[in-house]
């Protein structure tokens, strides 16, 4: 019993990062509908920001994350107004294939600039650690889950109520209505897509800190976060914190009764058994 | 051209092609059934994206299913060659058809995602498995023969070929082409879409276990990491949609003139081949979203402004 407390303890908190994960590519698709597959490129990117800036100036981590966010955030915006909106009306096998070749380009361009080498954010307080009514909880991911909740509570309020995120809903719903109104679409795409990539930043700088990263750790994100959006549902940004915790606890659990290579399978299962079962998500409207 | 006289010169191509392994140095025949290999798959991959529309990410599996029905078969039970090969087909075949009632029935990024997902599950699966050699792998008995190799992938590709052939002018092949158009219309002019999306998907598993099967005899050693690798699922789509999808020689074209770019830029640096790899794609789906092969009948007529036409079609 004690040992599943424990286990429900870890879930959670890495649940939360995973939400955050999902976060950007269930923006990104809701608004532009691209599924991004370069997603967990960029988070892995966000990681190594990370990195070189606490290994190389001996920035916090937790300080080099907005930082992380900037440069994502430029790097997502050019990408989409100087190439994915030349695609957007295309057919969408094709907007998944040149995300995916995105991928391939970050993947190993990161492999010859920053080797492909493990590597591992260790700020002097890694090792701290508190009991929570029994169950050890790391100090770092205590962190790591309160920044990805605080992002998330961030975007929703950011999407509610201020001018630009009325107009990214705006385009979400109705393209056209929203052009009318004065919303530049070329503009605001990249400026949803720079918003993921921001997000995909911050997912990687607190992936970085609990984790070790290398330039190959992208695609089994982007899959994780495909699972978690799935899960949740493209509706709201609290239906996707829903689909990460879950998907956290799934996972902790796994790990311990199945065996610790089982994970990807049994989070794969589910996304498979969602999409046949309710393929709007679980929490998402039904079409 | 008439249709005739495309067909002589592909004949003539395939003689060619044959007598590679008499003239040609090591080096290029290994290449050779490297790229054969390759075009097969992306051949393959064309019955169930090009023709059917339904872009499957996780055609490596059939691949990787058809090298461990050999490796199992000869490894562990002593059994020739074809009796494995014919193992890795029917593993193959089993899975498409068991995944593919579940999975043939999303459409569009459903698909393509939950198929995404399958190399990685099956490499854990397969490490797991005492019969496949878990994560260790298997060595299959040493056959020095590189000829006998080329000519069998020859083979493999021609008799593709000759299968996307016959669904390009088959009650069945427009069945898929429908399907592709307007799922719902063709059910509604009375194709049984789940039975033929079903009979695409096992048909394309055949001809990728068979290429498996092949490579890893080849190759004589196989781990579920180079078996169900997940980069040989871009290269094969990558190539297809490259040369054309939906086209009989398009998928083909695109692996061999892919393939050989991908060998020479390979020989300095190795990732500068995968970077290669993703700027192709990300410059052809820009600038040619329909293959090479529509760029080829296209631009005699539109010249340069053909790649302007296809962007100005799908930008904001």
């Amino acid at each position: 019993m004690q040992l599943l407390w424990q286990i429900l303890v870890n879930g959670v908190l890495l649940g939360g990062l995973y939400a955050l994960m999902a976060l950007g590519l269930v923006l990104v698709w809701g608004v532009l509908n691209i599924v991004n597959l370069a997603h967990g490129a960029l988070i892995m990117l966000g990681a190594y920001a990370c990195y070189y800036l606490f290994t190389g100036l001996g920035w916090d981590p937790f300080a080099a994350l907005p930082v992380a966010m900037v440069l994502l955030f430029c790097l997502g915006y050019v990408i989409q107004r100087y190439v994915l909106n030349l695609i957007i009306r295309a057919p969408m096998f094709n907007t998944l294939l040149i995300t995916f070749g995105f991928e391939v380009v970050i993947t190993y361009l990161a492999q010859i600039a920053f080797s492909a080498d493990f590597r591992t954010i260790n700020p002097s307080y890694a090792g701290a650690n508190f009991s929570f009514l029994g169950a050890t909880v790391p100090l770092v991911r205590l962190l790591a889950f309160a920044v990805a909740l605080a992002l998330t509570l961030g975007l929703w309020l950011f999407l509610e109520h201020t001018r630009i995120g009325r107009a990214i809903r705006a385009t979400a719903q109705n393209l056209i209505a929203a052009r009318l109104y004065g919303v530049n679409p070329r503009h605001l795409y990249a400026l949803t897509f720079g918003i993921g990539a921001a997000l995909a930043g911050a997912a990687g700088t607190l992936y970085g800190v609990v984790s070790q990263i290398n330039p190959y750790i992208g695609s089994g994100l982007t899959g994780k976060s495909f699972a978690i959006a799935i899960i949740g549902g493209l509706d709201k940004s609290i239906y996707v914190l829903a689909g990460g915790l879950f998907l956290g606890i799934v996972e902790a659990v796994t790990a311990l009764y199945i065996g610790p290579t089982y994970t990807d399978v049994v989070s794969f299962g589910i996304l498979v058994l969602v999409l046949i079962v309710r393929p709007t998500g679980l929490l998402g409207r039904t079409a | 051209m008439k249709f005739s006289t495309k067909l002589a010169l592909a004949g003539v191509g395939i003689a060619l092609l044959a007598t590679v392994p008499w003239w040609g140095s090591a080096v290029l025949v290994q290449f050779g059934i490297n790229a054969l290999i390759l075009a097969t798959l992306a051949q393959s991959w064309n019955i169930i994206g090009g023709y059917t529309g339904y872009p499957s990410f996780g055609n490596s599996v059939f691949y990787g299913l058809g090298g461990y029905g050999v490796a199992i078969a000869m490894v562990q039970y002593g059994l020739p060659f074809p009796v494995g090969l014919a193992i890795g087909i029917g593993l193959a075949v089993g899975f498409a058809i068991l995944l593919g009632l579940p999975v043939l029935r999303l459409r569009g990024h459903y698909f393509a995602i939950a198929t995404l997902g399958l190399a990685e599950v099956m490499t854990a699966i397969v490490s797991n498995l005492e019969i496949a050699g878990r994560n260790v792998g298997l060595i299959l008995p040493l056959v020095k023969g590189d000829v006998l190799f080329f000519e069998l992938s020859l083979i493999l590709l021609v008799v593709t070929t000759l299968a996307v052939m016959w669904i390009s002018r088959s009650r069945f092949g427009f069945g898929l082409i429908a399907i592709r158009e307007n799922e719902q219309a063709a059910a509604v002019m009375g194709v049984n879409t789940t039975l033929y999306k079903i009979l695409a998907f096992a048909l394309c598993s055949v001809f990728a276990a068979v290429a498996g099967g092949i490579h890893a005899y080849w190759i004589t050693y196989l781990d579920p990491g180079s078996a169900f690798d997940v980069a040989l699922n871009v290269k094969m789509i990558i190539m297809a949609v490259f040369g054309g999808p939906g086209t009989i020689f398009g998928p083909v074209l695109g692996a061999f003139v892919l393939s050989a770019i991908s060998e020479i830029l390979a020989a300095k640096v190795t990732s500068l081949a995968s970077i290669f790899f993703g700027i192709v794609i990300v410059a052809a789906i820009v600038f040619m979203p329909r293959g090479f092969a529509d760029l080829v009948r296209r631009f005699r007529q539109s010249g340069w402004r053909y790649f302007q036409e296809n962007i100005r079609t799908y930008r904001v």
